[in-house]
């Protein structure tokens, strides 16, 4: 795309077009495409890289002895795949009215695994520089999930960190939990 | 080449190649200390020293020095024992079969990147002693009588062609040299093809360039002087070949595309030893005629109709009307036909029966190339995904179709719509089989292994043990035979180990000295039924009664109303041994259970049958794949759940009166037996609670049985089993999931999970 603009003003000097093309590469670099959605109160964002897919809900089953916040699984075309609940990791009620709710799948680091949101908003880009680190108290959403906070003219978006929203580290506290209960 | 930088994908190939030939040397190897027939061990050790050349010569190309140095030692020795200046013996075979260890390790270390170890230096000095202690046995003169690869019949030459003399050394390079110069005929015949309408001839000049240097030194060292005069020819005329005008393009393509087949020829001559001298300079010099630009005669131009063989009887290099099979391309792109009968060919294939013939054996190798092609396990297994995908929306489609038939559609659509769809069900059904069958070997690659694993026990407990084996060639799915693999070995080490007595032992009890162990598989049904039966001493019920009480296991009263075969089963439990000392070989105990723990993970099951002094037999039933299994669904508070219908023994509605409690665990009296009842609602967490006791699915492991508590029974089915791998999901007593008709997911029960699970807490109390 940037070679096809720079082509067409084939008036300008050689060194005009170079400098326009590193305008245009920065910029994409800086510009990050997000989903957002929202769980209980807030709205959070991920980026568009690891969705696969967005579901309508779907009937998921209950997998016993796995972690609470685990909805259970479900079959993505052929494929047996984990459904995480937000609302239940982030401490939050159960959803009453589930006609809006999606199931996102996403891609982290070579593992599919589906979480649950209240309702899906929109496909957005953002100036990579409005992201700032995450505050000490944010939301409640516990901040070690939080990549950063976007600040839009009206609102604030929440990026998630999904490994670290998926890690094992935090399955085995989970785990070791259970088991101190049991 | 060697050096640079090398392909994975090469590599890859080199192990795959390497490990199946390796898997082969075990089995040949042992087979041959057993032959007693001279013609069978000369065709084994053939096939020996083949296999190992073929690996050495790959090897050395790659660049992995160890191994080519190595396999060179080991190549001599085996080259000498076929002039039969080394006879087979066990100190030899031990060496032999060590080396095969060493080779299956360096490659181990290149398929995992590791730096390749040396070979060990007392086996190397071994491989040279024994070849020193050859040529030191041998006087001087004798060794030297030419081993010839070619077959020692005195029919009649070929027309053109001189039988070659070739040294050991360059005998042994036959085959490579065959290889490269269908590879130089490939390069000609590609490259003449480019030659019309192409605009970048001069790259095309360049690469002829390139193959008939390549040609030539092969055929140079072979002293082939046809072909490298051929080859000469071309290098001299490809450079011109790029200018020439338009309408001569033809007259020098189809003369490259029949030179190409003239090496060809060469190369499948080669094979049977002959050198081929064909008259060739009229097609030489027609060649260069036509690359300087001027055109031919007008009675020779055109004649060859672009026919390669026309071509060639044009140029006087063959014979017109002679019976000379035609090569089935003209200046096409090289599609490598193998031309089985060349021109000349007198051998009669019924001569080369018993005796060793290696064109024969590559010819038939060649052919058997083109029908078969490697594919990547992971891409089979994307398609029987797609497959199984494919069945869950047929049976949608089915099921639309029956409802469709409720409402007042006009009739015609009707039919139709359920012809396709019935159309639709048996397509898949046979593409869901054909998909299946990709996957399904033959229990031969595991089986070839085991010879060598009787013939270590033996050899280390100073036994004599024959192994037989039957029904190799039954086919069962690939993660089966993986799976299968270690139960084998430790039912075999076993019997040989425990199983089959001393030679002195067996004399005394009026046995032959030697024993056998019968290894055999066939197909029952969807299963496959692999026995292993020795002649041996058998198992002694009170031995296993008694250890069996000592361990806690049974109550001398449960002991006196078990059956036999009960009883035997014990051999199963983790860390229950009777044998006197434990050996390298067995005897901790381990074993035999790790046999019906895989096992049961196949959702096979295990039996044994035995009788006192004269033997014991292991019969191991398996199901042909792993991907799908009938299944008994069951309803558990609001969710199903599949129970494997082969650890199922019956089903049963239990009254009150069958029911006891015993420290605060249900049990079930069955026909006097107690069975430990498990409520599923309480290990699933169901929490909704509006049924009474329903049904007890008796389910077993070995000899270990409980009863399930279900609330409903749904119905047999048979599931696609899918794995339930994610880290969140896995720990729960299920071995995967599975997908119903509707789409949704039911998940599988992990019986051998369920039982440990339920035996954890009382061991705990205690």
């Amino acid at each position: 795309m940037t070679a096809q603009t720079t082509d067409a003003r084939s008036g300008q000097t050689a060194e005009q077009n170079n400098e326009a093309f590193s305008a245009t590469e920065a910029a994409d670099r800086d510009q990050l495409q997000l989903v957002s959605f929202v769980v209980g109160k807030e709205e959070f964002a991920i980026s568009i890289l690891s969705v696969q897919e967005i579901n309508r809900m779907m009937k998921i089953t209950r997998v016993p002895h796995s972690p609470e916040f685990i909805e259970g699984v479900i079959n993505l075309r052929g494929r047996i795949i984990p459904v995480m609940d937000l609302r239940k990791r982030f401490g939050l009620e159960a959803l009453e009215d589930t006609s809006d709710a999606r199931i996102i799948v996403v891609d982290v680091a070579g593992r599919v695994i589906g979480f649950t949101v209240d309702r899906v908003n929109e496909v957005l880009r953002i100036d990579a520089q409005i992201v700032e680190p995450p505050p000490t108290m944010v939301s409640s959403v516990d901040t070690e999930f939080i990549q950063g906070v976007g600040k839009l003219d009206d609102r604030l978006l929440i990026l998630l960190d999904l490994e670290r929203l998926f890690s094992g580290e935090e399955l085995r506290q989970v785990d070791e939990t259970a088991n101190r209960a049991a | 080449m060697a050096g640079e930088q090398m392909d994975p994908s090469l590599v890859q190939d080199f192990l795959t190649e390497s490990n199946e030939l390796i898997e082969r040397l075990d089995s040949d190897l042992v087979s041959l200390e057993d032959a007693v027939d001279e013609a069978a061990s000369k065709d084994l050790l053939d096939g020996i020293f083949r296999a190992l050349h073929t690996i050495k010569g790959a090897a050395s190309f790659l660049a992995f020095t160890p191994l080519t140095t190595f396999a060179h030692a080991a190549e001599d020795t085996l080259n000498r024992m076929r002039k039969g200046e080394i006879g087979v013996s066990t100190e030899v075979m031990d060496t032999l079969l060590r080396s095969v260890d060493v080779l299956r390790g360096m490659l181990d270390e290149i398929a995992n990147s590791r730096p390749i170890t040396e070979a060990p230096g007392d086996l190397m000095q071994g491989l040279h002693a024994l070849c020193e202690q050859a040529a030191a046995d041998q006087s001087p003169g004798s060794a030297t009588t030419t081993e010839q690869t070619a077959p020692a019949d005195d029919a009649a030459q070929p027309d053109h062609s001189k039988r070659l003399s070739l040294g050991p050394e360059k005998a042994d390079l036959v085959e490579f040299v065959v290889a490269d110069l269908h590879e130089a005929a490939n390069e000609i015949a590609q490259a003449a093809a480019e030659f019309v309408g192409s605009d970048h001839r001069d790259e095309v000049a360049a690469e002829l360039v390139k193959a008939a240097e390549g040609l030539q030194k092969t055929a140079d060292f072979f002293g082939l002087d046809a072909a490298r005069n051929l080859g000469a020819a071309i290098e001299a005329a490809a450079p011109l070949v790029g200018s020439i005008p338009d309408e001569l393009i033809d007259e020098a393509t189809v003369r490259l595309s029949g030179i190409a087949w003239l090496i060809r020829d060469q190369a499948d001559a080669l094979a049977d030893g002959f050198a081929r001298t064909w008259p060739i300079d009229t097609l030489v010099a027609r060649l260069k005629t036509v690359a300087k630009g001027q055109p031919l005669s007008p009675d020779i131009a055109g004649r060859h109709g672009g026919v390669a063989e026309q071509l060639l009887a044009l140029d006087g290099v063959t014979q017109s009307g002679v019976s000379t099979q035609p090569p089935q391309e003209a200046a096409g792109p090289a599609t490598a036909p193998s031309i089985t009968t060349e021109p000349g060919d007198t051998k009669d294939p019924s001569t080369a029966g018993g005796a060793q013939s290696r064109g024969g054996s590559a010819g038939d190798r060649g052919s058997l190339a083109e029908q078969t092609i490697r594919v990547e396990v992971g891409r089979l297994e994307a398609l029987l995904n797609l497959v199984g995908q494919l069945v869950l929306n047929k049976n949608r489609v089915m099921g639309l179709s029956r409802k469709l038939r409720d409402h007042n559609l006009p009739h015609e659509v009707n039919e139709n719509f359920t012809g396709a769809a019935s159309d639709l069900d048996r397509l898949t059904g046979e593409l869901q089989v054909g998909i299946m069958r990709t996957r399904m070997q033959p229990l031969a690659k595991l089986f070839d292994r085991y010879p060598r694993v009787i013939r270590d026990v033996a050899r280390s407990t100073g036994k004599s043990i024959a192994l037989e084996i039957d029904g190799k060639e039954t086919e069962v799915d690939k993660s089966v035979l993986e799976q299968l693999a270690d139960p084998l070995v430790h039912i075999l080490r076993n019997s040989a180990d425990h199983g089959v007595e001393m030679p002195e032992t067996r004399v005394a009890a009026g046995k032959p000295e030697k024993g056998t162990i019968r290894l055999t598989a066939e197909h029952q049904g969807s299963h496959v039924r692999v026995c292993i039966t020795d002649d041996g001493k058998g198992l002694d019920r009170e031995v296993l009664g008694n250890k069996a009480v000592e361990r806690g296991l049974v109550t001398q009263d449960q002991l006196a109303a078990m059956a036999d075969e009960d009883v035997f089963r014990f051999i199963f439990s983790a860390g229950f041994s009777t044998a006197e000392k434990v050996t390298d070989l067995s005897g901790r105990g381990v074993g035999m259970d790790v046999v019906r723990t895989n096992i049961a993970k196949l959702n096979g099951t295990v039996n044994v049958s035995s009788t006192m002094g004269h033997g014991t037999t292991i019969e191991v039933l398996i199901p042909l794949t792993v991907a799908i299994m009938p299944a008994m669904v069951v309803g558990v508070g609001k969710h199903m759940y599949a129970v494997p219908l082969a650890s199922i023994t019956e089903i049963v509605k239990p009254e009150d009166a069958d029911l006891q409690s015993v420290m605060s665990n249900q049990v079930l009296n069955l026909r006097d037996a107690v069975l430990p009842l498990l409520n599923m609602r309480q290990i699933l967490n169901e929490t909704d609670s509006q049924s009474e006791t329903a049904f007890a699915v008796i389910v077993g492991v070995g000899h270990q049985r409980v009863g399930l508590v279900v609330d409903r029974l749904v119905g047999q089915e048979e599931v696609v089993i899918k794995p339930l791998d994610d880290e969140y999901t896995t720990g729960g007593p299920f071995s995967g999931a599975t997908i119903r008709e509707d789409g949704s997911v039911s998940l599988i029960l992990d019986i051998m999970q369920l039982i440990k699970d339920s035996q954890t807490p009382q061991r705990a109390a205690a």
